[in-house]
């Protein structure tokens, strides 16, 4: 039997969510036997090749220009996109730079901190320019099954991961909802 | 209209409901336990439909109506839910978080929010519209709370409560549209504004725009709220004894607050001291008894070695001078039962000769004044202020002593339309009053004088004890004129001078408020002045005069009663050797004979604290809990009545009871064992 192919990146975030995806211990065991997981943050490609997923997940904020391009293939190669925490539901902690220009974000950062000496905003092609605004996965592209939660709690994100094997489109209970 | 006879029946969701008053549809189905989710209503604030998220319909109208400002009518079919509805609330849920900053993950007040509570209700797991991302101000120049604009909802239960409950109407909107915000005065900081830092507010605030800077809910994250204790108990700080809900977690005293009730004249707020203040830590708490040994250094020693330390000292100092030489002071701020056992301890152990409170001399003033009265009078209650259609503060800034009163007197302003002279030397006047006199210090005693000689041409018929010819023959001599000129009144500061009494003779209820201002002064002639001005009108009802006292300490009422303070002042003659001291931790150590303390043999101190200013003449400190880790009585500030309040957290390891305490040392104490009742086990 062919088993459905998942996939999941990480964006603008801090692997905080797939460190609780991994939190499920034993039963990831249970999950994994029943997909086949292609990509996720420590196959580590450079670039992504997204076949035939039935889900994708995406842990994260939309806040670069690279995270953008991955956010639109993802959606085009899956049948479900999934939004893990805070970050790609509601732009999370991310959205603190939103008051500020991306110019003075920069300028702070690499020259303007106390600790800095003769710093300078760094320029190269392969890295991506800063979108004017983090955002959440839904202001890019389409979301199935948001999972809002900093980090979502495992249980959440088994009983997402359930229901979308069992072909439904859940919306997280009462219950299992945090936003912190 | 009359609406008690009016029998209503109404439906919701199918269940039929019979009311006997006009509520609500909110109430009438909270009332039937039928659950509608709300978020700009308070149960203890008048409603005002601002966020509508306690949509219903109504008789299959399209429109869908505000349950909270819609009254029932007869007949009405009233549905609190449906996908319609739900999906309104959703939406409406949703707008207010896109409208500012609601990111719950760097929010203090996360886990006990209701905005947040609401989300997780109605399964709001994302935003349809985009988030604003608009900055909003922070107001941060208040020590003890924080104003994040960014994180507010514009629901205005602050400005209801502001206005309703302390009566300060400090806040209220400003600007217009999405840059509406909530405002201090005509647009102030906090800190500038008339804000009296009740926090009534933050208590209300269903969001974290308002919140604690002594106490943020991250030094409980991640803990279930069900792990909460609510502690009902009482803040013995200032003699009000105001209701308090302390909100515990693993024996961290989280938030106090405020029973809001509206039979209390105050309507149950708090104040800074009750609400803030007892979460800051005030000093470095002990643990162990230390001694301080030859080389001026503090080593930690055992409790069996403490007690025998200041049994033996004082034995022996007892034994050689006698009880004479050695003294007892405790501070006003104790419970009732540690005040007694202190004092119990003094007298029957040591045969100490002189025991008085650190507010001794403010009880000595008013007890000379009470002496020379001709009647078994009583000084008014603070529940009296929103009665009286004049007052007089003289000597009184409840701004620090009793912030309620302050409350309480700015609301009477406000609402009553009270005439208020504000008198004397004070940081924070009242801004409100009609008045406010200045006066420098040292001359408080001769403006009294002049006040009461003023008073006695002005008032007419004047109330008339045998105690008024005193008064009379005191004065008749004495020169107004002199007096001002002395005072150096100009002609402005004259006329406020003279409508200040006018006012006063012209009043149909009116208080003087004084306290420590007079009180602590070392001539008691202002006082007794202002005693007599009240006498010339008369008295509030049998026995009750017009004139409310503010003591200086939380239970200085008690302590008075009870007669722990020394009715004659320390003569500098006394030759004290040692002594025992029994602080609360809540008293700022000035004492007129802290001077006398300074060559002693022995002087013990029982302190919940490392005492500061006492630190290089004490020869050992024994630890004892904080007023918020055991239980006791305290008095009320105008001696009426007498409140037990509970403990609201557990002392720190190893520490004693103070009773504890104060028991192991009398079974040290030299007479003790003579001078115990005969029935004692």
């Amino acid at each position: 039997m062919k088993l459905p192919k998942i996939a999941s990146v990480w964006l603008e975030g801090c692997a905080g969510c797939h460190m609780s995806f991994l939190d499920l211990d034993e039963g990831l065991l249970d999950i994994l036997a029943k997909v086949e997981l292609t990509d996720s943050p420590i196959t580590d490609y450079k670039d992504f090749n997204f076949q035939d997923l039935e889900l994708g997940i995406i842990e994260g904020g939309i806040a670069n220009e690279e995270e953008r391009q991955i956010a639109k293939k993802l959606r085009k190669q899956c049948k479900i996109l999934m939004a893990w925490g805070d970050c790609a539901v509601f732009g999370g902690i991310n959205t603190l730079r939103n008051s500020f220009s991306t110019r003075e974000i920069l300028q702070r950062g690499y020259i303007e901190t106390e600790s800095t000496v003769n710093g300078f905003i760094p320029v190269h092609e392969s890295l991506p320019a800063l979108l004017e605004k983090a955002l959440p996965v839904n202001s890019t592209v389409r979301v199935d099954v948001y999972v809002p939660g900093c980090p979502p709690s495992p249980d959440a994100i088994a009983y997402c991961l359930t229901e979308i094997l069992k072909g439904k489109i859940p919306v997280l209970p009462t219950d299992m909802m945090h936003f912190d | 209209m009359e609406t008690n006879s009016i029998k209503i029946k109404i439906t919701i969701d199918g269940k039929e409901i019979f009311l006997d008053e006009e509520l609500s549809i909110l109430d009438a189905a909270r009332q039937n336990n039928i659950h509608i989710p709300t978020l700009c209503h308070h149960p203890d604030l008048s409603a005002w439909g601002g966020c509508r998220l306690c949509l219903v319909e109504v008789d299959g109208s399209p429109r869908l109506a505000a349950s909270c400002v819609t009254p029932v009518r007869n007949g009405m079919e009233i549905i609190s839910a449906n996908e319609k509805i739900i999906q309104a609330r959703r939406t409406i849920l949703e707008f207010l978080f896109a409208e500012r900053n609601h990111n719950c993950m760097f929010c203090p007040e996360s886990g006990d929010c209701e905005l947040q509570n609401l989300a997780y209700e109605l399964q709001m797991d994302h935003l349809t519209a985009s988030s604003s991302f608009d900055k909003f101000p922070t107001d941060m120049t208040s020590p003890v709370m924080a104003f994040d604009h960014n994180r507010c909802v514009l629901c205005g239960r602050c400005v209801r409560a502001c206005r309703e409950i302390s009566g300060a109407r400090v806040l209220d909107f400003i600007h217009r549209g999405p840059k509406n915000l909530i405002g201090f005065d005509l647009n102030e900081t906090r800190e500038n504004s008339t804000c009296h830092s009740c926090g009534v507010c933050l208590q209300v605030c269903p969001t974290g725009a308002l919140s604690n800077r002594y106490r943020s809910h991250y030094s409980v994250k991640g803990h279930d709220q069900k792990d909460w204790h609510k502690i009902e108990s009482f803040c013995p700080l200032c003699g009000l004894l105001c209701p308090t809900t302390s909100i515990v977690h693993d024996n961290n005293l989280l938030k106090v607050e405020a029973k809001i009730n509206q039979d209390r004249p105050d309507r149950g707020q708090l104040c800074v001291k009750g609400r803030f203040e007892v979460l800051r830590t005030k000093g470095q708490r002990l643990t162990h008894p230390i001694i301080q040994n030859k080389n001026n250094t503090w080593e930690n020693t055992t409790w069996e070695n403490a007690f025998d330390l200041v049994g033996k000292k004082l034995n022996q100092i007892a034994s050689t001078n006698g009880g004479d030489a050695i003294f007892g002071l405790v501070s006003s701020y104790c419970a009732n039962e540690h005040l007694l056992l202190f004092k119990d301890l003094m007298t029957n152990g040591w045969e100490s000769g002189y025991i008085d409170t650190f507010d001794g001399h403010d009880f000595r003033t008013i007890q000379k004044a009470w002496e020379r009265l001709d009647g078994q009078w009583q000084e008014a209650s603070w529940e009296m202020i929103p009665k009286a259609d004049f007052i007089l503060m003289m000597g009184a800034t409840p701004y620090q002593s009793q912030p309620v009163i302050h409350s309480l007197i700015h609301r009477s302003i406000l609402e009553n339309k009270t005439r208020v002279a504000s008198i004397g030397n004070n940081d924070h006047p009242l801004p409100f009053a009609t008045w406010q006199l200045p006066i420098n210090n040292g001359e408080e005693s001769l403006l009294t004088k002049a006040m009461l000689i003023k008073a006695l041409d002005l008032v007419k018929d004047p109330f008339r004890t045998t105690h008024w010819k005193n008064i009379y023959k005191e004065t008749k001599d004495i020169v107004l004129a002199d007096i001002i000129n002395k005072l150096g009144l100009d002609e402005k500061g004259f006329k406020i001078f003279h409508d200040i009494l006018k006012s006063f003779s012209a009043s149909l209820n009116p208080l003087i408020i004084t306290g420590q201002g007079l009180t602590g002064l070392k001539d008691v002639s202002g006082f007794h002045d202002t005693i007599n001005m009240s006498l010339l009108k008369g008295f509030i009802s049998e026995n009750v005069m017009r004139i409310i006292i503010l003591k200086p300490c939380g239970n200085s009422a008690g302590a008075w009663q009870l007669g722990i303070s020394s009715p004659k002042a320390p003569s500098r003659s006394n030759d004290w050797k040692g002594g025992l001291l029994l602080l609360s931790g809540e008293e700022a150590f000035s004492h007129e004979f802290s001077n006398h303390i300074n060559d002693l043999d022995f002087l013990g101190v029982i302190s919940p604290f490392f005492p500061l200013p006492l630190d290089n003449k004490a020869d050992i400190i024994i630890p004892i809990p904080l007023w918020m880790e055991e239980d006791g009585t305290y008095t009320a500030m105008d001696g009426h009545e007498n409140v037990f309040k509970r403990r609201v957290l557990s002392p720190p390891d190893n520490v004693r009871d103070t009773r504890q305490v104060l028991t192991a040392l009398a079974k040290k104490a030299e007479f003790y064992n003579q001078n115990k009742p005969e029935d004692f086990p």
